[in-house]
């Protein structure tokens, strides 16, 4: 098993705590290893993006052992996330090991220029809300953590938005991504949806966590 | 930020992304720190397939570096000597220089953006969001 990344000194009053859904991935690219290897061979340099990197441990986790020869641009509209992503990925390399990452305040990937993404990874907000909060004006404003939470209609609001997007975020010929659901997501119903628009949707990972049944799908185009 | 971020980001409102001109965006008063990092040549040479050179050259000018030539360094093999000191050369530049305080403009709309402790912030204000 590839070790977790040490995540310390983190307030998580303000920045999401890693708990089921971020080990899921965590496995997920564990059993993912060899396909994105083979997928991005030993002839490109890979960008990964991480939207919504929280305490940065998935991302720090993917430049550390899954693709090393990558650079990972992580977004956060939280901007304890941005500088908790930073700090995790400091603490976890090593004197002959530097992780290429930066952390960027973002919504999505609303600054990253088109077709430039080759991995692209999603822990959405996605818990079922009556509506997703605003961002908060201010750094010091308590409720930073409800965006890495609260989804909106089905938890859905946010992913929607990103998978409408798909076709221009990710890059032309590798592009994949891996995005997290819970059930109440209904992410077969999500997966047929995207097949209809020329999408390969397969299911990698799933896992009972307390009463959530948490999955990932990844996505390819045809 | 690194050098090499430049390259990978634009303005976030929408209607600029269809502009010329809103890529790459204008660095100014741009504060920087060179952070040492493990040297992969065969990263630096596949990164630099895919890279904006012109964009590369115009944000190394607005942060005071006009040393670059005007064309892509093509045909780098890093088991060359010659090729060797470019990579190290770009290496230096695109992973080691990093951006710790500054401003991003765009171009097009002239909205600002900031970098502050290394991060750059590229939330909109609500009368911009897309
Ligand atoms: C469920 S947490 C996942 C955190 C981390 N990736 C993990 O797996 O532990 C969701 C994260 O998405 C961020 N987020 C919510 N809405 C966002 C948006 N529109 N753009 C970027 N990030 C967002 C939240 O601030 C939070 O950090
Ligand atoms: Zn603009």
């Amino acid at each position: 098993m590839l070790p977790t990344p040490e995540v310390k000194d983190i307030d998580y009053d303000k920045v999401y705590e890693p708990s089921e859904d971020s080990f899921l991935l965590l496995d997920c690219f564990e059993q993912e290893q060899d396909y994105i290897r083979k997928r991005f061979g030993n002839t490109s340099s890979p960008l990964i993006t991480e939207i919504g990197s929280g305490s940065g441990i998935v991302s720090t986790f993917f430049a550390k052992h899954i693709l090393p020869k990558s650079v990972v641009l992580t977004t956060d509209v939280n901007p304890h996330a941005c500088q908790t992503t930073l700090n995790t990925a400091k603490q976890n390399q090593t004197e002959n090991e530097t992780l290429r990452l930066d952390a960027a305040q973002m919504n999505l990937t609303d600054a990253i220029r088109p077709k430039a993404i080759d991995v692209l990874i999603f822990n959405p907000p996605y818990v079922p809300a009556s509506e997703v909060p605003d961002i908060p004006k201010d750094e010091a404003d308590p409720t930073w953590l409800d965006l890495a939470l609260l989804g909106g209609e089905d938890g859905m609001v946010t992913t929607w938005q990103v998978l409408n997007n798909l076709q221009t975020t990710l890059s032309q010929d590798q592009g994949v991504a891996y995005i997290l659901f819970c059930a109440r997501n209904k992410p077969d119903e999500v997966a047929e949806k995207m097949r209809r628009q020329g999408w390969q949707v397969d299911l990698i990972i799933s896992r009972k966590a307390g009463w959530e049944v948490l999955s990932v799908l990844r996505f390819v185009r045809n | 930020m690194k050098f090499l971020t430049t390259n990978f980001v634009q303005c976030a409102v929408k209607s600029c992304h269809s502009s010329l001109t809103s890529f790459p965006l204008q660095y100014e008063e741009c504060q920087l720190v060179q952070q040492e990092q493990d040297y992969n040549p065969e990263f630096i040479v596949h990164m630099l397939e895919r890279l904006d050179w012109n964009a590369i050259v115009q944000v190394a000018k607005d942060l005071g570096n006009e040393s670059l030539p005007a064309n892509k360094p093509e045909d780098l093999d890093p088991i060359m000597e010659d090729s060797q000191a470019v990579l190290r050369d770009l290496h230096t530049l695109l992973v080691e220089t990093q951006i710790v305080e500054g401003k991003m403009v765009c171009k097009n709309c002239g909205h600002i953006y900031y970098i502050k402790n290394s991060i750059p912030n590229f939330l909109l204000p609500p009368h911009l969001a897309n």
